[in-house]
């Protein structure tokens, strides 16, 4: 490349801080690839919409230990089954696993390192990510959950990454869960934080066949934060991963799940953003459909306020072989300012003859039927459209399993949707 | 209570209603029947305050109030309630958290308290007893899924929650088991008063077996043709729509 290379020294600063322990082949793997590299610029067709010009100005030093009061995150559901990372060290006078079932392993990986062997394995063949690598080369700890063969774990389990910036820092959240074969469970994964600051996760999930997991993943950054998160999940036969993203906080926001289907495997791939102000939200997902039978559903929803901007991109690729693939994709996108702004794109490549495959895409404003039906039980024009806006949103989160969580986010819904005035719709 | 004269209104430029006259008082109960796509149902959306249709013509007094300078809400906190043919359905929406927001913005209108989350529990569960609806019902999305007749039995709980002084029922009794016909017309004779009406379309007599109308009309080509007692219900059942269109035709050409 002749031109210069914006925020290339981004990323020789974020290299310069100090390799941590462990880990040492893989990081020096990520350093070799990422060397001499730049940031994505908008004329990669990967980045079109979604500028990181902001980001390459900033300057993030590494994360200090720290602590942090968390007590306003906490689930009653999950107050023994939590772990919890402060500015991507593990934080153990915040965590509390003591109602994790016998068999689970659930640990901060530097606990655990024997048990981590399957870092860095999903989607082996497969390019890594930029930021991905980042992750790698510099990640402090994470957090490791096993689950052997048929255990079905009851009480789902809380990540909780926090992120506390006094001055810029630069964070890297990392998760790797492995399912053995017959097992089962519930996750929520969330990201919190304030200051200023950029936090790059990496989750790497491995469902073996016919394990089940459902995953809930709540994006919640402070509102001058940079998230870029990575999502790898290999399900195997009859295997099942489900998952909801849900986007609220960061000023820029990007999410690129990648999901590969064994025979007959089940994924969901649901997403929800809430944006305003000048938020860019962007999800890049990558769904592969590698063996036949396997069935993926995606519901994408976002609602635009303000000058913010949502950002879809749906990639679907049903592999030669992967007859009786079933893959349904939705993007529906709510813009209620005239500045919001929502840029779409369902991608679907097929390379097999006998598979039931849809995709549809809508962008506007709230459907005059449902808001006339509204008025007709007395609603005025605003609060109908204010309880559109939130149900729009809220549906998404009907299926949230764990009671308390489902509240909280129907709460901050309705407060994001002017839906508050309405009374307690959670 | 409603006094509707020489109504006309039309859709998409195109005319519907061509000369509506309905005098529907207090304590009264009518039935509207007539051949498919005669503008039954647009009467009724007419009179709700359905922005889709344009009021061309004629005048709608609701209590001695020009209907048509109160916005669609407006009505509806004024009494007037449709059970719509084709309910909408709405996801995300709580079936019980819109009940309850009904409910409290008219009784905020009428100055009455407003039911917090618990207390509504207990008044909704009395009225969804009426109904027979299930409760779990209640958690769901506002008509997501639910079924025609679910739709209709959720149609009639809003009207139960609402009380309504007037009533529009479009095409209650389709979409409903034999059952479910019976115990929701029920719970539509209970509701109703001495001060209060109901306008009933249908296509089957059935339903006015249950609901007794005192009139009966015929609305055809966005005409009422026929006014009778509800005797002319089972006749329309015997003899179907032709004869009421020649006698009409019949009686214009004199
Ligand atoms: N949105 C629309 N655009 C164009 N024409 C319409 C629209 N809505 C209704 N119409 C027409 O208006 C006429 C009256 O319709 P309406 O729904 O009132 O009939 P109806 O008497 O209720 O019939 P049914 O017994 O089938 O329910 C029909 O010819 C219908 O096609
Ligand atoms: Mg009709």
């Amino acid at each position: 490349m002749t031109t210069a290379v914006v925020g290339s020294s981004l990323l020789v600063d974020l290299l310069s801080a100090p390799r941590p322990a462990e880990w040492t082949s893989l990081r020096e793997a990520a350093e070799l690839r990422l060397a001499g590299r730049a940031l994505p610029a908008t004329r990669d067709e990967d980045w079109k919409y979604t500028d990181l010009k902001a980001l390459a100005a900033g300057a993030f030093g590494p994360a200090p230990k720290t602590t942090v009061d968390i007590s306003g995150h906490l689930l009653p559901e999950m107050v023994g089954t939590r772990q919890v990372f402060v500015n991507g060290h593990h934080a153990p006078h915040a965590s509390c696993a003591s109602a994790v079932p016998a068999g689970v392993r659930y640990f901060p990986m530097s606990h655990a390192s024997e048990a981590c062997h399957a870092l860095g394995s999903v989607g082996n063949g497969a390019a890594k990510g930029l930021f991905e690598d980042l992750n790698t080369a510099r990640f402090e700890d994470g957090a490791v959950i096993l689950v052997p063969k048929n255990l079905k774990v009851a009480l789902p389990l809380h990540l909780l990454f926090v992120t506390k910036a006094e001055s810029p820092v630069a964070v890297f959240p990392r998760l790797l869960v492995v399912l053995e074969r017959g097992a089962e469970l519930e996750l929520v994964e969330e990201h919190h934080g304030e200051g200023a600051y950029l936090s790059c996760p990496v989750v790497e999930v491995h469902v073996a066949e016919g394990a089940v997991l459902r995953h809930e993943r709540v994006q919640r950054e402070s509102p001058e934060a940079f998230h870029l998160a990575t999502l790898k999940a290999e399900v195997g036969k009859g295997g099942q991963y489900h998952s909801r993203t849900l986007s609220f906080g960061a000023r820029l926001s990007r999410q690129e799940p990648r999901v590969r289907l064994a025979e007959g495997a089940e994924a969901t791939l649901d997403g929800l953003a809430l944006l305003d102000g000048v938020q860019v939200a962007d999800t890049h997902s990558f769904l592969h459909h590698a063996e036949p039978g396997a069935t993926s559903r995606q519901l994408h929803k976002c609602i635009v306020d303000g000058r913010a901007r949502a950002i879809f991109n749906g990639q679907v690729l049903v592999a030669k072989g992967a007859q009786g693939t079933d893959a349904q994709q939705q993007s529906r996108n709510l813009l209620l300012s005239e500045a919001a702004r929502v840029d779409t794109k369902p991608q679907l490549e097929i390379y097999a003859d006998d598979v039931k495959c849809s995709h549809g895409a809508a962008v506007g404003q709230l459907d005059p039927e449902e808001l006339f039906y509204l008025q007709s039980r007395g609603m005025n024009a605003d609060d109908a459209r204010n309880l559109l806006t939130y149900g729009f949103a809220a549906d998404v989160l009907t299926h949230v399993p764990v009671a308390s969580l489902r509240r909280s986010l129907r709460q901050l819904v309705m407060a994001r949707t002017q839906a508050g005035s309405l009374g307690d719709l959670a | 209570m409603l006094s509707i004269r020489n109504l006309t209104a039309s859709i998409n430029g195109t005319p519907v209603l061509k000369g509506i006259d309905l005098e529907i008082k207090a304590g009264e109960i009518h039935a509207i029947m007539g051949p498919n796509g005669s503008g039954k149902s647009t009467l009724g959306k007419v009179l709700v305050g359905h922005p889709a249709y344009e009021v061309t013509g004629g005048e709608v007094l609701y209590e001695g109030r020009n209907l048509f300078e109160l916005a669609a809400d407006e009505r509806a906190r004024a009494g007037i309630f449709m059970g719509f043919q084709h309910p909408i359905e709405v996801p995300g929406v709580s079936n019980a958290a819109f009940l309850r927001l009904a409910y409290n913005k008219k009784a905020e209108a009428e100055g009455r308290d407003e039911l917090d989350p618990l207390e509504f529990d207990d008044f909704i569960h009395e009225k969804i007893k009426l109904v027979s609806m299930k409760e779990e019902f209640l958690d769901r999305s506002l008509n997501e899924g639910f079924s025609g007749g679910e739709k209709k039995r959720n149609e009639i709980l809003q009207m139960a929650v609402l009380e309504p002084k007037l009533a529009i029922l479009d095409e209650l009794d389709s979409g409903l088991d034999i059952d479910a016909l019976r115990v929701l017309g029920d719970a539509v004779n209970k509701l109703q008063r001495p001060d209060r009406a109901l306008l009933i379309i249908t296509h089957f007599p059935r339903i006015l077996e249950t609901i007794q109308p005192q009139f009966v009309h015929v609305l055809s080509g966005g005409r009422i043709l026929k006014s009778a007692g509800k005797e002319l219900a089972t006749e329309l059942e015997d003899r179907g729509y032709d004869w009421v269109l020649e006698e009409a035709a019949a009686g214009g050409a004199r």
